[in-house]
């Protein structure tokens, strides 16, 4: 496939470029860069390990056999009745997707400043390439929670059809998230701390080593803002069967989702300009 | 070539960048101590923007390329040629001004952008190929080609990192130089690999530019861009300060940037002795310091002459006159005809400074010199160590010295392209 070798192809480079102008469709033209650049980060993140790929299930395995000795055996949380290492794994994968996610999508511009500052090509590729290895990871964590729920008896049903749904909410949180900080970042390298201390609150402000059953009531509408605490929350439904009751809070939570996305998009395109130039 | 309109492939009106970087140039941080410059740097949206605090690393730049032209850009360090290549790729915004460019661009401004070490050499391809701007499908037809070019068939699915730096670097030229633009933007890419290696690269280049190519080369390197170029422009504190045709570039690059003279014949310059006193002064040096005031060439018995073998001692006599100079130290630069320095001895290889007082004469001795045959001009710098070298005094083209190369290499001589040093060699078969 040769293109444009007709078709005469003029590129300006001027001074002022509106703030409005996100270049979506050049990134998607460019989407071949970020297979790319996902699959580099994949296939290069295992190398020189002796048990490679398998590291991409020890880690969420180890944390979860932790959780489950602490919070499940010498605090007894209580689970709604639930085996708590099935309890807690189906709230740790979301959470783990999203906070890792957010963490490589918001250091993404930073890392990559050695490339970005050498050759051009739509920035917005940078972040969103980066979310791959971590879904890759949440693929592998999947199997292993799949893998519970059947060994502790929970029944396959249709609902894991929209399983799909309630991953993508941590998907496009973390993204929406790091699309905000990931530019700034790389003048302000202060950011890093802010958004490590701000996953710890928030991994606190989810249940997911404890039900919501637990938040006090009057709480509770806006404790369910959190949009993590609908993906959890989802993945139990689905998995196993915990009742979900759709408040209005969850379409305030995915409205505030779906915002801070597209106002990252913008923030991301108007300070990307500048990230060569402050790094 | 007619100068049709349509023939124009880039065009830049009008280009310039400033950088915010307060505390530039005051020497010792500004009106604001350090902890305010740091705020200042880092909060700067807190605090009153002045214009002082911006530096302009690119003003008002405005030039045209034709297609098939091969423009080279010339300029000191610092003079804003990296800026404007990075501004033409794209990587960074220009403050003001616009550049059009027509057809597809590509650009590479180091060589193994996108290499990753832990990949292998076939994976590296790609990479780097899409990163550079090819499509999949695009590198998957080139990729025997660019294996080829590269030369490393042998080991293309070994890991980058178990190159040798002369491998990785002939992989990732390869890339780059089979990538299928109208304009391809250059920087310093010869810098890079050997002498074969740096040849191959510059035929590719001029195979790229009689298909119509037109090509932006930025390189310190005068002789390459004078035979690559057609075209030239020189920078200077981020202004362009002139262009023209190559050949006229270059010489006014080496005559008022590098203070090479080029109108005064290097042969007028050849003779045993030359007074320096009045002889034009190299444009970094202090205005009006005229501490050195002669040069002499003299043979290892004293013998005055400007012509040597090659393995003969050479002695250079300088003669000075100074004030009270406790820790100074002299330099002779060994230029040849396109100004590239081909050898440097300094005072403090030898001596770690030296004390100068008054008039006087200072010599060097270059025992067994080992310079291939030719006519070289000495550049003599003079100056003070003070943690760094401050130049005092610099006379470009001090005078010649013609070397043959005799008997040194059992009569043989070298061939152009062989280098500029003779070294005598014992082989033998065991």
């Amino acid at each position: 496939m040769t293109k444009n070798s007709d078709v005469p192809l003029i590129k300006i480079i001027e001074a002022h470029q509106p703030w409005w102008r996100l270049n979506l469709a050049d990134a998607y033209d460019k989407r071949e860069i970020c297979y790319v650049f996902a699959w580099r980060k994949i296939s290069t993140l295992y190398k020189q390990k002796a048990l490679g790929i398998v590291w991409g299930l020890i880690e969420p395995l180890a944390l979860l056999i932790i959780m489950t000795a602490v919070f499940g055996y010498v605090m007894r949380l209580p689970t709604n009745g639930y085996p708590y290492p099935v309890y807690a794994f189906a709230g740790l994968m979301p959470w783990l997707l999203f906070s890792k996610a957010t963490t490589s999508v918001s250091n993404s511009l930073m890392e990559n400043m050695a490339v970005i500052s050498k050759v051009y090509f739509p920035r917005l590729i940078i972040p969103v390439s980066s979310l791959a290895k971590d879904i890759f990871d949440s693929v592998m964590s999947m199997a292993v929670l799949l893998s519970l729920v059947v060994y502790y008896g929970f029944p396959l049903s249709a609902k894991y059809l929209l399983l799909p749904f309630f991953m993508g909410i941590p998907i496009f949180a973390a993204l929406g998230i790091g699309l905000w900080v990931s530019a700034p970042m790389v003048r302000f390298r202060d950011l890093q701390h802010v958004v490590a201390i701000c996953l710890q609150v928030g991994m606190y402000a989810s249940p997911i080593i404890y039900s919501a059953k637990m938040v006090p009531e009057n709480l509770l509408p806006y404790y369910t803002l959190n949009p993590m605490s609908w993906a959890i929350d989802g993945v139990r439904w689905i998995m196993l069967d915990q009742p979900l009751e759709f408040t209005i809070s969850f379409y305030l939570s995915m409205a505030l989702t779906l915002a801070v996305f597209i106002s990252g998009l913008f923030i991301f395109s108007i300070f990307e300009k500048l990230s060569v130039d402050v790094q | 070539m007619s100068s049709n309109s349509s023939d124009i492939t880039v065009s830049v009106e009008g280009l310039g960048k400033k950088y915010w970087l307060p505390g530039h140039g005051s020497g010792r941080g500004g009106r604001v101590g350090l902890m305010g410059l740091h705020f200042k740097e880092y909060l700067s949206f807190l605090g009153k923007k002045r214009d002082e605090d911006y530096f302009w690393a690119l003003k008002d730049m405005s030039f045209e390329v034709k297609r098939g032209e091969v423009l080279g850009i010339l300029g000191m360090n610092g003079s804003g040629k990296s800026t404007l290549l990075k501004i033409l790729s794209g990587v960074t915004m220009p403050s003001t001004g616009r550049a059009t460019m027509h057809g597809r661009v590509g650009s590479l401004l180091e060589v193994g952008t996108g290499f990753h070490p832990d990949l292998t050499g076939r994976e590296n391809v790609f990479l780097s190929g899409s990163l550079l701007g090819m499509s999949k499908a695009e590198i998957k037809s080139k990729f025997d080609e660019i294996v080829y070019f590269s030369g490393i068939e042998d080991f293309i699915d070994v890991p980058a990192k178990r190159y040798s730096s002369g491998m990785y670097v002939r992989l990732a030229y390869a890339v780059a130089s089979n990538l299928d633009s109208d304009v391809l933007i250059l920087d310093e890419v010869l810098a890079v690999g050997d002498a074969q290696f740096r040849e191959k690269s510059r035929e590719s280049m001029e195979n790229a530019s009689k298909q119509g190519k037109t090509i932006l080369f930025v390189s310190h390197n005068i002789s390459a861009v004078s035979q690559i170029c057609t075209k030239g422009i020189v920078l200077s504190k981020g202004k362009l300060v002139h262009s023209g045709s190559i050949d006229e570039v270059v010489h006014y690059y080496k005559k008022d940037i590098h203070s090479i003279p080029t109108d005064i014949d290097s042969d007028s310059l050849l003779s045993p002795k030359q007074d320096l006193r009045g002889a034009p002064r190299h444009t970094n040096s202090p205005k009006d310091n005229q501490f050195i005031t002669s040069v002499s060439l003299h043979q290892s018995d004293g013998q005055p002459t400007a012509y040597f073998k090659t393995g003969e001692d050479i002695r250079v006599r300088i003669g000075y006159n100074v004030g009270n100079e406790p820790y100074s130290y002299f330099t002779i630069f060994f230029l040849d005809q396109l100004g590239n320095r081909v050898m440097t001895v300094q005072s403090d290889h030898d001596l770690e400074t030296l004390k100068v007082k008054g008039a006087g004469v200072i010599e060097c001795v270059i025992p067994s010199n080992r310079l291939g045959s030719g006519e070289y001009i000495l550049m003599l710098d003079y100056g003070r160590i003070k943690s760094t070298y401050v130049c005092l005094d610099c006379v470009p083209s001090a005078i010649t010295v013609s070397i043959s190369l005799g008997d040194y290499l059992n009569g043989r001589s070298t061939l152009e392209g062989q280098g500029f040093i003779a070294q005598k060699t014992n082989w033998i078969i065991k």
